[in-house]
């Protein structure tokens, strides 16, 4: 019962985000945002970061971080790509392509960090750098284009239903395997999980594995959808971690309500129609990103609502 | 080291014949050894159910998915087993207090039978239900035939629960007498190393307290703490403050310091000044110790001497605001050595040291800021005897000198012989008052908590 009254209150909240940011941009705008229509495009949209934010939730939840979401969407991207387009492989190659380098690039990520011993955000980070200059080694210069004929991921149903799969695989390995378990017990107290005879060090290379197969899935929907990926150096794949990073802290708002994945999806969903929101005012991008940035800390500040005196790192 | 939490350097321990090496809980949990931890040994974020089988999980999956259902059931029949029906298998532990989370670890040490299951300090932490409760599942396990290796410093409970006492000083094995054979005095002999001279609590009796009042609290509520506390501390006092560990007493310690958020009331000193803040509190001669020592009161990875230093860097401060190297390391080790800590030198870290040391430490800061009024949460909590003598002293010493002195504590027997009076809280609110008497008795003081 008490379980029941925590996620229908969660529901409850995520509702009346959606119902707020829908109702003000409607009333600034109510001619070119907001329609039915538009409701699901923007929700659309939504899942393509909300796939990716599935899988780096088990990073976050362990208390580790990841710089390098951006660099492994594209390199990701660009390898399914190829996987499908130069190969010849078509939708089997973009698949396999994507989540094979998505896993292969957490995979990595989770070795360093675990044999280098230091921070995961500064592990990442190098790391991103030479993703990127992989992805543009692999690329070159110039964009890789998905052919229209493998473009399916990319609109509906295709991209539900491959997103909604998603949703469902992380919700069964967060709910029902020992990694989920695992993945909680890490985060709640490292050395006593050590104590419980947990692997601590293999299940974290496992959470980044995860996240980068989750990323990998998101590579194929943003290809898909975008129909086309440049390589792009210098961090700039940094400015591809900022949206699924805020549904990420959906979820970790909303894992006292035992709705992680839900508010993921829905928070991504709020994300999208705030952005969209912005794109049907015609605001200055600068702006729309002060903004966007603001609105989603209030947002989180307002349902994280810590306990006074709650340390907050 | 018996159940994997530490490695074993050298020697080894022998279980029914075979050697038993366990790396983790699990393999002990395995070799059929079990612990019960002092603080809290379970996981926030995870639920009752998961908690109680966490490491043990491969029983209920099936390729590779989780069998949460047969889980939650198990767990609920163990629960209902131990007459712990109030806790939920598949209720988050989070939802629970902390008496409750350790009822549930007891569930976990023992619900397979372990051939021993180690209490390690676990009863310090309850309050008498709880350890009520933990005692009768130690006997259970000794009735089934297995054994409890039972660590505490809490003298007339080894005597009351144990048939041989093994007693360790710094480390090292000391002698094993069995309990029908010894008493308190001669356990103390053996733990500190000699006998125990001169006064072990304050002994005096009949002393009046001053009149004067040092310090005012006045209808001081924090919700869903306390409610309506009131009363006057007055200048060179011991007021003690007791209660089950839920009665409300250890927020009151934290109401007065202004470490409580959303208190009602007022706490005002002899001059007029109200405490609403730690910064007020501490300008004012005012210091607080935490019942949770290792989380509120010291900066675990830093050095006894930054631990000692913490309040009173303004003081030690230039005029322009710079400190000086040297004098604050002569300050830590005056202090240091004027409260005995054992350790190798004031750049030792708190971390490395025994839980006596670090609540020396703790108190060697208050000391050195020279506070008059000390609000000591629990002072001697899983110290040893030969530390906590020291601390009884040392509290009976800054009375003399004019200090006064809130003590909350869960140990009766302090309370008792520490103080000038003794206020009991029972469901948040102050449920009665003893004055020092020689005559008390803990049937008083338990008549009013529960």
């Amino acid at each position: 019962m008490k379980k029941l009254s925590g996620s229908l209150r969660g529901y409850l909240i995520l509702l009346l985000l959606v119902v707020v940011s829908w109702l003000f941009f409607k009333v600034i705008t109510p001619h070119n945002f907001g329609s039915p229509e538009n409701m699901v495009k923007y929700f659309e949209a939504g899942l393509i970061a909300a796939t990716g934010a599935v899988g780096f939730y088990f990073v976050m939840v362990m208390g580790m971080f990841d710089f390098s979401i951006g660099a492994n969407i594209m390199l990701s991207a660009i390898i399914g790509c190829v996987f499908a387009s130069r190969f010849g492989l078509g939708y089997f190659g973009l698949v396999f392509g994507c989540v094979l380098s998505g896993l292969c690039v957490g995979l990595i990520n989770g070795i360093f960090y675990i044999k280098l011993r230091i921070p995961s955000m500064i592990v990442t980070t190098g790391l991103a750098l030479i993703y990127e200059a992989l992805a543009n080694f692999i690329g070159g210069a110039v964009a890789q284009t998905l052919p229209s004929d493998l473009r399916g991921f990319g609109q509906m149903p295709g991209d539900i239903i491959l997103a909604f799969v998603a949703f469902a695989l992380a919700y069964i390995i967060l709910n029902y395997t020992k990694i989920g378990t695992y993945t909680y017990a890490i985060g709640s107290n490292e050395f006593v999980a050590k104590n419980m005879g947990i692997n601590v060090n293999k299940y974290k290379v496992l959470a980044f594995v995860i996240s980068g197969g989750f990323l990998g899935l998101m590579s194929i929907l943003t290809i898909s959808y975008g129909s086309s990926m440049v390589a792009v150096t210098g961090m700039q794949s940094m400015s591809r971690n900022f949206v699924p990073t805020m549904g990420c802290f959906f979820g970790l708002a909303f894992k006292k309500y035992g709705m992680p994945i839900q508010a993921i999806v829905i928070g991504e969903f709020v994300i999208n129609i705030i952005f969209f929101g912005f794109i049907a005012l015609g605001a200055p991008t600068a702006i729309q990103e002060v903004i966007t940035g603001l609105a989603l800390l209030i947002i989180i500040t307002l349902t994280s609502k810590p306990v006074k005196g709650e340390i907050v790192k | 080291m018996l159940t994997g939490i530490y490695s074993i350097e050298s020697g080894k321990f022998i279980l029914d014949g075979k050697e038993v090496h366990p790396r983790n809980q699990v393999e002990a949990n395995n070799e059929g050894i079990s612990i019960i931890v002092q603080e809290l040994g379970t996981l926030s974020g995870l639920t009752v159910a998961e908690n109680i089988f966490l490491g043990h999980e491969d029983r209920f999956v099936k390729f590779g998915i989780k069998d949460t259902r047969a889980m939650n059931k198990l767990a609920t029949e163990l629960l209902e087993k131990y007459g712990f029906d109030h806790i939920k298998a598949s209720d988050m532990i989070d939802h629970y207090n902390f008496e409750d989370r350790k009822l549930v670890e007891i569930v976990k040490a023992t619900y397979f039978d372990p051939k021993i299951v180690v209490v390690d300090e676990t009863t310090t932490a309850l309050s008498q239900e709880g350890r009520e409760e933990l005692y009768k599942h130690m006997n259970r396990i000794r009735e089934e035939g297995n054994s409890v290796i039972f660590i505490s410093h809490d003298l007339p409970e080894v005597l009351d629960k144990s048939d041989t006492i093994t007693v360790l000083r710094d480390g090292i094995y000391i002698d094993t007498v069995k309990s029908a054979d010894v008493n308190e005095d001669d356990l103390k002999k053996l733990m500190v190393g000699r006998e125990v001279v001169g006064n072990y609590y304050r002994e005096d009796y009949g002393e009046k307290v001053s009149d004067e009042v040092v310090l005012s609290v006045r209808n001081v509520t924090v919700p869903g703490q306390i409610h309506d506390v009131n009363f006057d501390l007055h200048k060179g006092e011991i007021l003690g403050f007791g209660g089950l560990s839920e009665s409300g007493m250890h927020e009151v310690g934290k109401a007065v310091f202004g470490a409580s958020y959303d208190r009602e009331g007022s706490v005002t000193l002899s001059d007029g000044t109200q405490i609403n803040s730690i910064p007020t509190a501490i300008k004012h001669s005012m210091a607080y110790t935490s019942k949770d020592r290792d989380n509120e009161s010291v900066v675990m990875n830093q050095s006894i001497g930054d631990n000692i230093c913490l309040p009173s860097l303004d003081d030690l401060a230039n005029k322009v605001h710079l400190l000086n190297g040297k004098k604050l390391k002569s300050f830590a080790q005056e202090y240091a050595h004027e409260m005995s800590v054992k350790m190798v030198n004031t750049d030792q870290f708190v971390s490395e040291l025994s839980g006596g040391n670090k609540q020396k430490v703790v108190l060697a800061r208050w000391i050195g800021k020279d506070s008059d009024i000390l609000v000591l949460d629990s002072p001697t909590r899983g110290i040893d005897i030969g530390v906590k003598q020291d601390i009884y002293q040392l509290m009976d010493q800054m009375r003399k000198n004019g200090k006064s002195i809130i003590m909350i504590s869960e140990e009766l027997m302090e309370l008792m012989h520490m103080c000038d009076r003794i206020i009991i809280m029972k469901d948040g609110a102050v449920n009665g008052e003893l004055m020092r008497d020689p005559e008390m008795t803990e049937n008083s003081l338990i008549s009013m908590m529960v």
